[in-house]
C-alpha cells in the first residue's frame, strides 16, 4: 500500500496532467476550465483529508508521511481550493493563459506537498525548486504594463540568490556530517552547531525558507510581488506558500536545538527586525496588497518567534498559527479580490463605504483584519497567544515584549483599513453583489475565524500530535 | 457526556436556545415577523418546560452543581457552570414562566410594529441573560449575565428609538445601573483578591463558617449591594426605573417589574448567608430600602400615568423585599420572607402591567383618568384582573400579596427597633392607597371635568400631545376605534388569566415553597396584633382612596392636596432628578470630566500623537530601504547575512 501514502501527490499530479491537456486546446473555454479546476481541487481537499492519518516512509526514507506532513498537505489543498474559489473572475490574466494558471498552481502545490514530506536535503531542495519555479512563472502571468515583469524578475533573482545560499548551507551540513538524511544529521548536529561550519551551514540552509516566508533580509521581493502579481496568485503566495515554508522551517530548525544561545539569538534578531520593519513600513502604504506584503513580513517575525523556541509548545503555536494565518489572510485577500473584480490593484481608499456596498464582505474584512491583528476571540488571537506564551516560557521575555509592542503598532494600519471601509463613504463607488457560493464562503470563513478562536482545542490537539512527529 | 446527563442538557438548552434565537433573528429573519416569532417562541417554550420539570423533579434534592473551567490562572480559577438549588429553581420558574407569558402577550400587543422581529430578538437576548443569571454557579458569570440583562433592558427601553424620550430613557437606565455595577464589580474584585473564589456555594459556606475576615464581608457586601441598588432601583439610583416605562408595556411587565429588577433582590437571596454575615451591611440595606419604600410610595400617590404608578410601586415593593431580607438577616431569620414576596410580586406586578397594557393598547394613552372617562371598565376581564392584582398589591386576604407582606412585616417585627415596623406599615398603607386610587378611578369614572383639577392630568382632548405615544406605532397600525370594545385578542387575555390564577393560588403555596426553599416549613405563630395592624393599614388605605376617588361625590383631588408643598414635592419626585442633574453638572462634568478631558487632550493624546508621528516617520524612513534597484537589495541581503554570520563567529 505504499502507493496510497503518495495519494495526495498522485492526485495533484493527475490534476496537473488534466490541466496540461487543457492548455493544449485551440479554443479557450474559460468557464469549463474553471469548473473543472474547482471540482478537482475540492476532491483534492477530500483526498488529503482522507489521507490525514497516514503514516509511513517512501523513496528510501527520503520522504516521510506523518501527521505533521499530512496536516500541512491538507492546508495546502485547502489553500489551493480557496484560491480557486476566488478565481471565478480572472480578469487580470489573459484568457488564453488561464489554463496555464491552473496548471502552474497545481504544480506548485505538488512541489509544496512534497516539500513538507521531505526529510532528506536533496529532496527538500528539489521540491522547493519545483514549487518556486511555478510561482516564478505565475507572477508575471498577469496582463499588465510591465510592473508584473519587474515583480517576476525580482522574485526570480532574490529566490535564486536565496537558493544559492541554501545550497551552500546544505553543502556545509552534508560536508560536516556526511549524510543528507535529517535522521542521520540530527544526532551529529548536536556537537556541530557549536562549530562555525555547523552554525553557518544551518543558518544558510534556512535561507531558502526565510525567502519564502519573507523574513528580513529576504523580504525585498514581497512588496513588489504582492503588488505586481495577479490578485489570485498573490493570494496563493500569501497563504499556502507560507504554510509550506513554515512547515519546513519547523523541520530544519530542530537541527539547531542543541546550539544554545548563539543560533537562537540570530533568529531572535531576524524575528525582531522582521516584525518591526514590516509593521513600521506597512503604516505608510497606500496600496492594499503592498500593505499586506509588509504585514506578511511582520507575521514572518511572529512565526520565527515560535520556531526559535524549539519547544513543543512553540511548535504547536506555530502549526496552529500557520493554519490560522492561511484562513485569515485568505479572508482578507478574498475581500480584496472581490472588491477589485476587474483585477486591478486595490488602494486602501477604494474600500470606502464597503459597509454599505457589501455588508457581508465588510464583515469578513473586519473579521480577517481583526484576526490578523490578533484581536480576541479570533483564531489570530489564539495563535498569537500560543506563540507568545511559548516564547515567554522559553525565556524570551524581551522578544515577547517587542512582539506585543509590534502587536500595537500593527493595529494602526489594520484599523486604517477598517476606517476606510466603515467611516468613509464614497457614493460614487458601486454596490458589490456576491453570488450564493461566495456568500456561503463568507459565512464559512467567519464561522472558522470565530469558532476555532473560541474552541481551539481540537486543532491544538492535532498540532500537538503533529509537533511530536518533528521534534 | 452532555447527552447522557439530562439535567446538564437542560441547563445548556436553557442558555443556548435563546442565544441562538437571538442570533438567528438578528442575522436572518429580522424582517420576517412570523418566522421570528416562531423561533423566539420555541426558544422560550422549551426553557419553560425545562424549568417546571426541574422545579418538580429537583425541588427537594441537594444542590446540583456543574462547573467548567473558563479562565485559569495561577491564583484564580474562574469556572462557568450551573447551580441548581431551590433558590435558583424558584427564580428559574418565575423567569421562564413570565418571560413566556409576555412573549405570548406581545403577539397581540406588538402586532404590526415595524420592529416586531427585533423586539423578539431582544426578548430572546433578555431570556438568555436572565436565565443564565439565575442558574449561574459563580459570581463572575452572574455578573456577566447581569450586564447582559442590562444591555437587553437598554435595547428594549429604547425600542422605539426614533422617539427621543425613549432613547434618552434607555441611556439613562444603562448609565445609572452602570453606576451601581461599578460597585458590584469592585466588590467582586475585593472578593477575588482577598478571598480567592467567586463560587457562590463556596462564598456562602465560607461566610457561614466565619472563614472570611469580617471587614471583607462588610466591604464587599456593601459594594455588591451597590449593584443591587442600581438593578433593583433602590434610592438613590431608583431614578432610571420610572423612565424605563418608555419601553413597550410587556417589556415593563417582564423586565421592569417582575424579573430583571428583581435580579438585585435575587442576588441578595443568592448570597444571603454572605450578606447576613455582616450586621453593618444589613443595617445599611435596611435603611436604604426603607427610605426607598417611603419615597416611591409617596411619589406614586401623585402620578397620573398608570405605568408611572406601577413603576414607583415596583420600586417600593423591591424596597420592601430588601427590607424583609435585611430584617431577617439582622434577626437571624431566613431569606424566605423576602424571597416569597419576590415570587408573589412577580405574579401580581406582571399582571398589573399586562392589564395596563391592554388599556394602553386600547385607548392609546397612559393617563388612567383619560382611560376611565373613555370607558376603561367596559373591558371586563382586564378590569377584573387588574383589580385582583391591586388587591394582592395592597395585601388583602386571600390574595398572594397578603401572605408575603405579612411575612415581611413579621420579620420587621422581630427587630428591636420598632420604627422599621411602623415605617413598613406606613408603606403598606400608602401602597393600598395609591393602587386603589387607580382602581377606583377606573371602576367609578366621573365626568372628565371632575378630573381637571388633578395635577399632571391633562384632559384627553390633548391626548396626542400628552399620551407619550407610548404605543403610537401599533395604535396607528390597527387603529382601534373607541367603540370597538371587543377587540382585545385572546393572546393578550390568556396571560392575564394565567397570572391572575397565580395571584390567587400563590398565597396558599406558602408552606410548600418554604419547605422547598428551607428544607423545612416552620409553623408560624400568628401574631394577631400584626395581622390586625397590617390588614388595618391596607383597608384604611383603600378606604381613604374610596373617600378621595371612589364614592359618588368624591372630590377627586386626593388627600395630599391639603398639603400643597408636599404634593409638589411628590410630583417633582422628591427632586431626585433635579439632584442628579445638579450632581452631574457640578461634579461629573464640572470637575471630573473637565480635568480628565484636559489630561486626555494634553497629556495622553499629546503623548500618543508623538508616538504615532514618530512611528509613522520611522516607517517612512525605513521604506527607503525598499528601492527598485535589485542589485542593492541583493547586496543588502548578503551584507546582513554576513553580519549575522560574523556575529555568530564573534559571539562564540
Amino acid at each position: 500500500m505504499d502507493i496510497m501514502l503518495f495519494g495526495p501527490e498522485l492526485f495533484y499530479l493527475g490534476m496537473a496532467l488534466v490541466f496540461f491537456c487543457l492548455t493544449l486546446r485551440r479554443q479557450v473555454q474559460v468557464r469549463l476550465d474553471y469548473q473543472i479546476a474547482l471540482a478537482l481541487s475540492a476532491v483534492g481537499v477530500l483526498v488529503t483529508g482522507l489521507c490525514l492519518f497516514q503514516q509511513g516512509d517512501l523513496f528510501f526514507k527520503a520522504y516521510r508521511v506523518d501527521l505533521f506532513s499530512q496536516i500541512f498537505k491538507f492546508a495546502l489543498a485547502l489553500g489551493l481550493f480557496l484560491v480557486l474559489t476566488i478565481s471565478h473572475n480572472l480578469a487580470a490574466i489573459e484568457e488564453r493563459y488561464q489554463a496555464e494558471f491552473y496548471f502552474f498552481l497545481t504544480t506548485t502545490t505538488i512541489g509544496m506537498m512534497m516539500l513538507v514530506s521531505s526529510v532528506e536535503l536533496l529532496t527538500i531542495y528539489v521540491a522547493l525548486e519545483l514549487s518556486s519555479y511555478s510561482l516564478y512563472i505565475l507572477v508575471p502571468l498577469r496582463r499588465g504594463d510591465g510592473i508584473d515583469v519587474e515583480a517576476g524578475i525580482k522574485y526570480l533573482f532574490i529566490g535564486a540568490v536565496s537558493s544559492g545560499f541554501m545550497l551552500f548551507g546544505l553543502s556545509y551540513i552534508f560536508g560536516a556530517t556526511g549524510s543528507t538524511y535529517l535522521v542521520d544529521i540530527l544526532p551529529k548536529m548536536n556537537q556541530l552547531v557549536n562549530s562555525p561550519i555547523g552554525i553557518i551551514g544551518l543558518l544558510l540552509a534556512l535561507a531558502g525558507f526565510f525567502f519564502k516566508l519573507s523574513v528580513f533580509p529576504f523580504h525585498f521581493w514581497a512588496p513588489d510581488v504582492y503588488q505586481g502579481g495577479a490578485n489570485q496568485v498573490v493570494t496563493f503566495i500569501a497563504t499556502a506558500s507560507k504554510a509550506a515554508a513554515v512547515a519546513l522551517l519547523l523541520r530544519l530548525a530542530v537541527l539547531g536545538h542543541a546550539s544554545g544561545y548563539n543560533f537562537t539569538i540570530a533568529l531572535v534578531i531576524l524575528s525582531v527586525v522582521s516584525m518591526t520593519l514590516g509593521n513600521l513600513v506597512a503604516i505608510v502604504q497606500k496600496d492594499f496588497k503592498r500593505m499586506l506584503a509588509y504585514s506578511s513580513i511582520a507575521h514572518a517575525g511572529v512565526f520565527l518567534m515560535g520556531v526559535l523556541t524549539i519547544t513543543e509548545a512553540g511548535y504547536i503555536g506555530v502549526i496552529y498559527y500557520a493554519l490560522a494565518y492561511l484562513v485569515m489572510n485568505f479572508t482578507v485577500f478574498m475581500v480584496l479580490s472581490e472588491v477589485a473584480a476587474d483585477g486591478r490593484d486595490l488602494q486602501i481608499s477604494e474600500l470606502a463605504g464597503l459597509y454599505r456596498r457589501s455588508p457581508l464582505l465588510s464583515m469578513s474584512l473586519i473579521l480577517g483584519i481583526f484576526a490578523l491583528a490578533g484581536v480576541p476571540p479570533s483564531i489570530g488571537f489564539t495563535g498569537k497567544l500560543l506563540i507568545f506564551t511559548s516564547a515567554m516560557n522559553a525565556g524570551y521575555f524581551w522578544l515577547v515584549v517587542i512582539g506585543a509592542v509590534n502587536g500595537t503598532i500593527c493595529l494602526y494600519y489594520y484599523l486604517k483599513v477598517l476606517y476606510a471601509a466603515y467611516f468613509i463613504d464614497d457614493p460614487g463607488l458601486p454596490v458589490i453583489t456576491l453570488s450564493l457560493p461566495m456568500r456561503l464562503l463568507n459565512y464559512a470563513l467567519a464561522a472558522i475565524i470565530i469558532g476555532f478562536g473560541f474552541c481551539p482545542d481540537r486543532i491544538v490537539e492535532l498540532a500537538k500530535a503533529a509537533a511530536k512527529a518533528v521534534l | 457526556m452532555v447527552f447522557s446527563d439530562p439535567i446538564l442538557l437542560g441547563c445548556l438548552l436553557t442558555v443556548f436556545l435563546p442565544l441562538s434565537a437571538f442570533a438567528l433573528i438578528m442575522i436572518f429573519t429580522r424582517d420576517n415577523p412570523k418566522l421570528s416569532l416562531a423561533i423566539s417562541l420555541v426558544a422560550a417554550t422549551i426553557p419553560l418546560i425545562i424549568a417546571w420539570t426541574f422545579f418538580f423533579k429537583l425541588g427537594g434534592r441537594a444542590p446540583i452543581i456543574y462547573n467548567f473551567d473558563w479562565m485559569v490562572s495561577d491564583l484564580v480559577k474562574v469556572p462557568f457552570g450551573f447551580l441548581l438549588d431551590p433558590t435558583s429553581l424558584v427564580m428559574f420558574v418565575i423567569v421562564a414562566t413570565i418571560s413566556w407569558l409576555v412573549q405570548v402577550y406581545s403577539i397581540g400587543y406588538m402586532a404590526g410594529d415595524p420592529g416586531f422581529g427585533r423586539y423578539y430578538a431582544d426578548l430572546s437576548l433578555f431570556a438568555l441573560a436572565m436565565l443564565t443569571l439565575v442558574i449561574s454557579s459563580g459570581l463572575l458569570q452572574l455578573y456577566i449575565a447581569w450586564e447582559l440583562v442590562g444591555l437587553a433592558s437598554y435595547l428594549l427601553i429604547g425600542f422605539w428609538y426614533e422617539k427621543f424620550s425613549a432613547s434618552e430613557a434607555g441611556k439613562k437606565a444603562f448609565v445609572v445601573t452602570r453606576f451601581g455595577d461599578i460597585g458590584f464589580f469592585m466588590g467582586l474584585v475585593f472578593l477575588v483578591i482577598f478571598y480567592g473564589s467567586l463560587d457562590i456555594a463556596t462564598v456562602n459556606s465560607a461566610a457561614v463558617a466565619n472563614s472570611m475576615p469580617p471587614w471583607l464581608i462588610t466591604t464587599s457586601g456593601l459594594l455588591i449591594f451597590c449593584g443591587v441598588m442600581g438593578k433593583s432601583a433602590q434610592f438613590p439610583l431608583h431614578v432610571w426605573l420610572p423612565d424605563a416605562m418608555e419601553g413597550p408595556t410587556p417589556v415593563s411587565a417582564l423586565l421592569h417589574s417582575a424579573t430583571m429588577v428583581a435580579a438585585g433582590v435575587f442576588l441578595m437571596t443568592r448570597i444571603f448567608p454572605f450578606f447576613a454575615a455582616s450586621a453593618t451591611t444589613m443595617t445599611v440595606i435596611l435603611a436604604i430600602s426603607t427610605l426607598t419604600l417611603i419615597l416611591s410610595s409617596t411619589i406614586a400617590l401623585a402620578a397620573t400615568d398608570i405605568k408611572q404608578v406601577w413603576a414607583y410601586s415596583t420600586v417600593s415593593q423591591l424596597g420592601f423585599m430588601a427590607m424583609g431580607l435585611a430584617a431577617a438577616a439582622l434577626a437571624s431569620g431566613t431569606l424566605f420572607a423576602g424571597y416569597y414576596h419576590l415570587t408573589t410580586h412577580a405574579a401580581f406586578k406582571a399582571l398589573l402591567f399586562l392589564c395596563s397594557g391592554v388599556f394602553i393598547h386600547h385607548f392609546g394613552t397612559n393617563d388612567f383618568f383619560t382611560m376611565a372617562t373613555q370607558g376603561g371598565r367596559k373591558l371586563v376581564i382586564p378590569m377584573a384582573c387588574i383589580t385582583i392584582a391591586a388587591l394582592a398589591l395592597a395585601g388583602i386576604f386571600p390574595f398572594a400579596g397578603f401572605f408575603s407582606k405579612e411575612l415581611i412585616l413579621t420579620a420587621l417585627a422581630h427587630l428591636d427597633n420598632k420604627l422599621w415596623l411602623v415605617l413598613g406599615l406606613f408603606g403598606a398603607f400608602l401602597t393600598a392607597y395609591y393602587s386603589f386610587r387607580v382602581i377606583f378611578v377606573m371602576l367609578f369614572p366621573k365626568s372628565p371635568e371632575a378630573y381637571s383639577k388633578v395635577p399632571g392630568h391633562i384632559a384627553h382632548v390633548e391626548d396626542e400631545a400628552h399620551g407619550h405615544g407610548a404605543h403610537g406605532h401599533a395604535d396607528d397600525a390597527h387603529g382601534h376605534g373607541h367603540d370597538e370594545h371587543h377587540g382585545v385578542p385572546w393572546v393578550m387575555i390568556f396571560p392575564l388569566l394565567v397570572l391572575a390564577s397565580f395571584t390567587l393560588i400563590l398565597g396558599f403555596c406558602q408552606d410548600y415553597l418554604e419547605k422547598l426553599l428551607l428544607g423545612a416549613s416552620h409553623p408560624h405563630a400568628m401574631n394577631y396584633f400584626l395581622l390586625v395592624a397590617a390588614v388595618g393599614c391596607a383597608l384604611s388605605g383603600i378606604a381613604l382612596a374610596w373617600l378621595d376617588w371612589g364614592r359618588k361625590d368624591a372630590k377627586c383631588v386626593g388627600f395630599i392636596s391639603r398639603f400643597p408643598a408636599l404634593q409638589t414635592f411628590f410630583i417633582q419626585k422628591w427632586y431626585m432628578d433635579h439632584f442628579w442633574r445638579w450632581f452631574l453638572n457640578r461634579f461629573i462634568y464640572g470637575i471630573f470630566s473637565k480635568w480628565f478631558t484636559y489630561n486626555d487632550r494634553r497629556v495622553v493624546d499629546g503623548g500618543v500623537d508623538a508616538v504615532a508621528f514618530s512611528t509613522v516617520g520611522s516607517g517612512r524612513l525605513l521604506s527607503f530601504i525598499q528601492t527598485a534597484f535589485l542589485q542593492y537589495n541583493l547586496l543588502f541581503m548578503v551584507v546582513v547575512l554576513a553580519g549575522v554570520g560574523i556575529y555568530l563567529m564573534m559571539g562564540r
